[in-house]
Protein backbone atom coordinates (compact mmCIF):
# COMPACT_ATOMS: atom_id res chain seq x y z
CA UNK A 1 0.00 0.00 0.00
CA UNK A 2 1.25 3.45 -0.87
CA UNK A 3 1.88 6.06 1.77
CA UNK A 4 -1.14 8.26 2.29
CA UNK A 5 -0.22 10.41 5.25
CA UNK A 6 1.58 13.13 3.34
CA UNK A 7 1.29 15.50 0.44
CA UNK A 8 3.35 13.29 -1.86
CA UNK A 9 2.44 13.76 -5.49
CA UNK A 10 3.64 12.08 -8.65
CA UNK A 11 6.51 12.56 -11.01
CA UNK A 12 4.80 10.44 -13.60
CA UNK A 13 1.23 11.25 -14.77
CA UNK A 14 0.81 7.60 -15.74
CA UNK A 15 1.32 6.64 -12.12
CA UNK A 16 -1.51 8.99 -11.12
CA UNK A 17 -3.82 7.45 -13.73
CA UNK A 18 -3.03 3.95 -12.48
CA UNK A 19 -3.73 5.03 -8.91
CA UNK A 20 -7.11 6.43 -10.03
CA UNK A 21 -8.01 3.20 -11.82
CA UNK A 22 -6.99 1.07 -8.82
CA UNK A 23 -8.96 3.20 -6.41
CA UNK A 24 -12.06 3.29 -8.62
CA UNK A 25 -12.01 -0.48 -9.11
CA UNK A 26 -11.51 -1.00 -5.38
CA UNK A 27 -14.47 1.29 -4.61
CA UNK A 28 -16.72 -0.53 -7.07
CA UNK A 29 -15.83 -3.86 -5.44
CA UNK A 30 -16.91 -2.39 -2.12
CA UNK A 31 -20.14 -0.65 -3.09
CA UNK A 32 -21.57 -3.12 -5.60
CA UNK A 33 -22.39 -6.69 -4.58
CA UNK A 34 -20.35 -9.60 -5.92
CA UNK A 35 -22.29 -10.82 -9.00
CA UNK A 36 -21.60 -14.45 -8.05
CA UNK A 37 -23.37 -13.97 -4.73
CA UNK A 38 -26.29 -12.19 -6.43
CA UNK A 39 -26.91 -14.67 -9.28
CA UNK A 40 -25.66 -18.08 -8.19
CA UNK A 41 -28.25 -18.64 -5.43
CA UNK A 42 -31.02 -18.09 -8.03
CA UNK A 43 -29.25 -20.23 -10.62
CA UNK A 44 -28.94 -23.12 -8.17
CA UNK A 45 -32.54 -22.69 -7.08
CA UNK A 46 -33.77 -23.01 -10.67
CA UNK A 47 -31.40 -25.84 -11.53
CA UNK A 48 -32.40 -27.92 -8.50
CA UNK A 49 -36.12 -27.22 -8.20
CA UNK A 50 -37.07 -27.16 -11.89
CA UNK A 51 -34.80 -30.16 -12.34
CA UNK A 52 -36.73 -32.04 -9.64
CA UNK A 53 -39.98 -30.94 -11.24
CA UNK A 54 -38.88 -32.32 -14.64
CA UNK A 55 -37.81 -35.63 -13.08
CA UNK A 56 -41.08 -36.03 -11.18
CA UNK A 57 -43.53 -34.47 -13.66
CA UNK A 58 -41.91 -35.22 -17.00
CA UNK A 59 -43.40 -34.73 -20.48
CA UNK A 60 -46.64 -36.67 -21.17
CA UNK A 61 -47.04 -37.42 -17.47
CA UNK A 62 -43.89 -39.55 -17.29
CA UNK A 63 -42.13 -39.94 -13.96
CA UNK A 64 -38.38 -40.37 -14.41
CA UNK A 65 -37.54 -40.50 -10.72
CA UNK A 66 -40.07 -41.63 -8.16
CA UNK A 67 -40.35 -39.09 -5.37
CA UNK A 68 -43.21 -37.61 -3.34
CA UNK A 69 -45.27 -35.29 -5.56
CA UNK A 70 -44.94 -32.42 -3.08
CA UNK A 71 -41.13 -32.46 -3.10
CA UNK A 72 -40.41 -30.27 -6.20
CA UNK A 73 -42.75 -27.51 -5.04
CA UNK A 74 -41.43 -27.65 -1.49
CA UNK A 75 -37.85 -27.45 -2.79
CA UNK A 76 -38.78 -24.50 -5.02
CA UNK A 77 -40.50 -22.57 -2.24
CA UNK A 78 -37.76 -23.24 0.31
CA UNK A 79 -34.90 -22.41 -2.06
CA UNK A 80 -36.63 -19.25 -3.36
CA UNK A 81 -37.06 -17.94 0.18
CA UNK A 82 -33.44 -18.79 1.07
CA UNK A 83 -32.11 -17.16 -2.11
CA UNK A 84 -34.27 -14.08 -1.55
CA UNK A 85 -33.02 -13.60 2.01
CA UNK A 86 -29.40 -14.29 1.05
CA UNK A 87 -29.26 -11.92 -1.93
CA UNK A 88 -31.20 -9.30 0.05
CA UNK A 89 -28.53 -9.35 2.76
CA UNK A 90 -25.65 -9.29 0.25
CA UNK A 91 -27.22 -6.37 -1.65
CA UNK A 92 -27.94 -4.40 1.51
CA UNK A 93 -24.40 -4.95 2.80
CA UNK A 94 -22.90 -3.47 -0.37
CA UNK A 95 -24.98 -0.31 -0.16
CA UNK A 96 -24.81 0.14 3.61
CA UNK A 97 -23.89 3.60 4.90
CA UNK A 98 -24.60 5.12 1.50
CA UNK A 99 -27.71 7.23 1.11
CA UNK A 100 -29.22 9.14 -1.76
CA UNK A 101 -30.80 8.46 -5.13
CA UNK A 102 -29.16 5.04 -5.61
CA UNK A 103 -30.61 3.57 -2.42
CA UNK A 104 -34.06 4.85 -3.39
CA UNK A 105 -33.65 3.22 -6.82
CA UNK A 106 -32.62 -0.03 -5.14
CA UNK A 107 -35.59 0.08 -2.77
CA UNK A 108 -38.08 0.80 -5.57
CA UNK A 109 -36.63 -2.07 -7.60
CA UNK A 110 -36.77 -4.48 -4.66
CA UNK A 111 -40.37 -3.55 -3.91
CA UNK A 112 -41.25 -4.08 -7.60
CA UNK A 113 -40.10 -7.71 -7.33
CA UNK A 114 -42.18 -8.35 -4.21
CA UNK A 115 -45.23 -6.57 -5.61
CA UNK A 116 -45.03 -8.48 -8.91
CA UNK A 117 -44.67 -11.89 -7.26
CA UNK A 118 -47.44 -11.21 -4.76
CA UNK A 119 -49.87 -10.10 -7.49
CA UNK A 120 -49.12 -13.12 -9.66
CA UNK A 121 -49.35 -15.54 -6.72
CA UNK A 122 -52.81 -14.22 -5.89
CA UNK A 123 -53.97 -14.32 -9.53
CA UNK A 124 -52.57 -17.82 -10.19
CA UNK A 125 -53.92 -19.13 -6.89
CA UNK A 126 -57.38 -17.93 -7.86
CA UNK A 127 -57.29 -19.01 -11.52
CA UNK A 128 -55.43 -22.23 -10.74
CA UNK A 129 -58.55 -23.78 -9.19
CA UNK A 130 -59.98 -24.04 -12.70
CA UNK A 131 -56.83 -25.13 -14.52
CA UNK A 132 -56.11 -28.83 -15.17
CA UNK A 133 -53.35 -30.21 -12.95
CA UNK A 134 -50.89 -30.83 -15.77
CA UNK A 135 -51.08 -27.15 -16.79
CA UNK A 136 -50.54 -25.75 -13.28
CA UNK A 137 -46.75 -25.97 -13.62
CA UNK A 138 -46.86 -23.97 -16.86
CA UNK A 139 -49.11 -21.33 -15.33
CA UNK A 140 -47.01 -20.81 -12.20
CA UNK A 141 -43.57 -21.47 -13.64
CA UNK A 142 -44.19 -19.70 -16.95
CA UNK A 143 -45.87 -16.67 -15.35
CA UNK A 144 -43.33 -16.14 -12.57
CA UNK A 145 -40.35 -16.62 -14.87
CA UNK A 146 -41.83 -14.16 -17.39
CA UNK A 147 -41.86 -11.61 -14.56
CA UNK A 148 -38.23 -12.41 -13.66
CA UNK A 149 -37.12 -11.87 -17.27
CA UNK A 150 -38.90 -8.53 -17.53
CA UNK A 151 -37.57 -7.30 -14.18
CA UNK A 152 -33.98 -8.11 -15.16
CA UNK A 153 -34.45 -6.19 -18.41
CA UNK A 154 -35.97 -3.26 -16.50
CA UNK A 155 -33.05 -3.43 -14.03
CA UNK A 156 -30.64 -2.86 -16.89
CA UNK A 157 -32.58 0.31 -17.71
CA UNK A 158 -32.02 1.57 -14.14
CA UNK A 159 -28.33 0.74 -13.74
CA UNK A 160 -27.32 0.79 -17.38
CA UNK A 161 -25.89 -2.73 -17.19
CA UNK A 162 -26.01 -4.43 -20.57
CA UNK A 163 -25.36 -7.94 -19.22
CA UNK A 164 -28.49 -7.69 -17.09
CA UNK A 165 -30.56 -6.93 -20.18
CA UNK A 166 -29.07 -9.89 -22.02
CA UNK A 167 -29.87 -12.15 -19.05
CA UNK A 168 -33.47 -10.89 -18.87
CA UNK A 169 -33.99 -11.29 -22.60
CA UNK A 170 -32.49 -14.81 -22.51
CA UNK A 171 -34.76 -15.85 -19.65
CA UNK A 172 -37.81 -14.39 -21.43
CA UNK A 173 -37.03 -16.21 -24.67
CA UNK A 174 -36.26 -19.64 -23.16
CA UNK A 175 -39.35 -19.35 -20.95
CA UNK A 176 -41.63 -18.79 -23.95
CA UNK A 177 -39.96 -21.64 -25.84
CA UNK A 178 -40.50 -23.93 -22.84
CA UNK A 179 -44.15 -22.92 -22.47
CA UNK A 180 -44.82 -23.59 -26.16
CA UNK A 181 -42.98 -26.91 -25.92
CA UNK A 182 -45.34 -27.99 -23.16
CA UNK A 183 -45.51 -29.28 -19.59
CA UNK A 184 -42.42 -31.18 -18.42
CA UNK A 185 -40.22 -29.78 -21.17
CA UNK A 186 -40.78 -26.31 -19.74
CA UNK A 187 -39.25 -27.39 -16.42
CA UNK A 188 -36.27 -28.92 -18.22
CA UNK A 189 -35.66 -25.75 -20.23
CA UNK A 190 -35.86 -23.57 -17.10
CA UNK A 191 -33.52 -25.85 -15.14
CA UNK A 192 -30.84 -26.07 -17.83
CA UNK A 193 -31.09 -22.86 -19.88
CA UNK A 194 -32.62 -20.63 -17.17
CA UNK A 195 -30.55 -21.87 -14.23
CA UNK A 196 -27.50 -22.13 -16.46
CA UNK A 197 -28.06 -18.55 -17.69
CA UNK A 198 -28.14 -17.25 -14.13
CA UNK A 199 -24.97 -19.16 -13.21
CA UNK A 200 -23.25 -17.82 -16.33
CA UNK A 201 -24.38 -14.25 -15.54
CA UNK A 202 -22.76 -14.49 -12.09
CA UNK A 203 -19.54 -15.83 -13.55
CA UNK A 204 -19.33 -13.25 -16.36
CA UNK A 205 -20.13 -10.37 -14.00
CA UNK A 206 -17.45 -11.53 -11.58
CA UNK A 207 -14.82 -11.91 -14.31
CA UNK A 208 -15.57 -8.43 -15.66
CA UNK A 209 -14.87 -6.72 -12.36
CA UNK A 210 -11.71 -8.55 -11.42
CA UNK B 1 7.97 23.08 -19.42
CA UNK B 2 6.20 24.62 -22.37
CA UNK B 3 3.26 26.87 -21.61
CA UNK B 4 0.65 24.82 -23.46
CA UNK B 5 0.97 21.89 -21.07
CA UNK B 6 -1.93 21.88 -18.61
CA UNK B 7 -1.48 22.73 -14.94
CA UNK B 8 -2.43 20.00 -12.49
CA UNK B 9 -4.90 21.03 -9.80
CA UNK B 10 -2.77 21.07 -6.61
CA UNK B 11 -5.77 20.20 -4.43
CA UNK B 12 -6.23 16.88 -6.24
CA UNK B 13 -2.61 16.28 -7.20
CA UNK B 14 -1.62 14.63 -3.91
CA UNK B 15 -1.77 10.87 -3.39
CA UNK B 16 -4.19 10.79 -0.50
CA UNK B 17 -6.65 13.34 -1.87
CA UNK B 18 -6.54 11.83 -5.32
CA UNK B 19 -7.55 8.50 -3.79
CA UNK B 20 -10.41 10.15 -1.88
CA UNK B 21 -11.73 11.94 -4.99
CA UNK B 22 -11.31 8.87 -7.23
CA UNK B 23 -13.29 6.74 -4.76
CA UNK B 24 -16.05 9.34 -4.35
CA UNK B 25 -16.32 9.76 -8.13
CA UNK B 26 -17.59 6.17 -8.35
CA UNK B 27 -20.72 6.94 -6.35
CA UNK B 28 -23.68 8.17 -8.39
CA UNK B 29 -24.09 11.97 -8.19
CA UNK B 30 -26.17 12.94 -5.17
CA UNK B 31 -25.22 9.86 -3.14
CA UNK B 32 -23.66 10.42 0.25
CA UNK B 33 -21.41 7.99 2.09
CA UNK B 34 -20.73 7.86 5.80
CA UNK B 35 -17.28 8.76 7.06
CA UNK B 36 -16.48 5.30 8.55
CA UNK B 37 -17.53 3.50 5.35
CA UNK B 38 -15.37 5.80 3.23
CA UNK B 39 -12.51 5.20 5.66
CA UNK B 40 -12.97 1.44 5.31
CA UNK B 41 -12.95 1.61 1.49
CA UNK B 42 -9.87 3.83 1.42
CA UNK B 43 -8.05 2.03 4.24
CA UNK B 44 -7.03 5.37 5.83
CA UNK B 45 -6.88 6.40 9.45
CA UNK B 46 -9.69 8.66 10.66
CA UNK B 47 -7.29 11.52 11.40
CA UNK B 48 -5.65 11.29 8.02
CA UNK B 49 -8.95 11.17 6.14
CA UNK B 50 -10.31 14.14 8.14
CA UNK B 51 -7.31 16.29 7.25
CA UNK B 52 -7.66 15.62 3.54
CA UNK B 53 -11.44 15.95 3.53
CA UNK B 54 -11.06 19.36 5.16
CA UNK B 55 -8.75 20.50 2.37
CA UNK B 56 -11.14 19.20 -0.25
CA UNK B 57 -14.02 20.87 1.53
CA UNK B 58 -12.17 24.22 1.61
CA UNK B 59 -11.78 23.97 -2.15
CA UNK B 60 -15.51 23.26 -2.48
CA UNK B 61 -14.86 19.80 -3.93
CA UNK B 62 -16.58 17.77 -1.25
CA UNK B 63 -19.43 18.52 1.09
CA UNK B 64 -19.34 17.12 4.61
CA UNK B 65 -22.65 17.12 6.47
CA UNK B 66 -23.35 16.10 10.04
CA UNK B 67 -26.64 14.39 10.65
CA UNK B 68 -28.30 11.87 12.93
CA UNK B 69 -29.27 8.32 12.08
CA UNK B 70 -31.68 7.52 14.83
CA UNK B 71 -29.74 8.62 17.91
CA UNK B 72 -26.24 8.12 16.56
CA UNK B 73 -24.56 11.07 14.90
CA UNK B 74 -23.34 10.41 11.37
CA UNK B 75 -21.00 12.30 9.11
CA UNK B 76 -21.89 12.11 5.43
CA UNK B 77 -19.52 12.90 2.60
CA UNK B 78 -20.22 13.61 -1.04
CA UNK B 79 -18.42 14.91 -4.09
CA UNK B 80 -19.89 18.25 -5.22
CA UNK B 81 -20.57 19.10 -8.86
CA UNK B 82 -17.52 21.31 -8.69
CA UNK B 83 -15.41 18.47 -7.29
CA UNK B 84 -16.59 16.07 -9.97
CA UNK B 85 -15.77 18.62 -12.66
CA UNK B 86 -12.33 19.32 -11.14
CA UNK B 87 -11.60 15.59 -11.09
CA UNK B 88 -12.58 15.22 -14.76
CA UNK B 89 -10.38 18.18 -15.66
CA UNK B 90 -7.52 16.65 -13.68
CA UNK B 91 -7.83 13.31 -15.47
CA UNK B 92 -7.92 14.97 -18.87
CA UNK B 93 -4.88 17.09 -17.92
CA UNK B 94 -3.01 13.89 -16.99
CA UNK B 95 -3.87 12.38 -20.35
CA UNK B 96 -2.61 15.49 -22.14
CA UNK B 97 0.64 15.29 -20.18
CA UNK B 98 1.11 11.68 -21.23
CA UNK B 99 0.25 12.37 -24.84
CA UNK B 100 0.54 16.12 -25.57
CA UNK B 101 -0.56 15.57 -29.17
CA UNK B 102 -3.99 14.54 -28.03
CA UNK B 103 -6.46 17.35 -27.37
CA UNK B 104 -8.06 17.12 -23.93
CA UNK B 105 -11.62 15.92 -24.30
Amino acid sequence: MTSTDDESSFEDPGEALRLIEREQANTMRHVTPDPRLMYWPWGLTWLISFGLSFLRFGPDGKTFVDMPDWLPLLALTGLLIAAGIFTGIVGARASRHISGPSSRQGAAYGISWSAGFTSLAIIFGRVGEHVPDEMLGLLWGGGMVALVGVLYMAGSAIWDVRDMFVLGAWISVVNVIGVLWGPGWHALVLAVAGGGGLLAAGLIGWMRRR
Amino acid sequence: MSTDLPELDPVIHAQARLRVVAALSQLPGGDRITFPRLQEILRMTAGNLSVHLRKLEEAGYVEVTKTHRGRTPATLVHLTQRGRFAFEEYVSALRTLIDPGEEPS
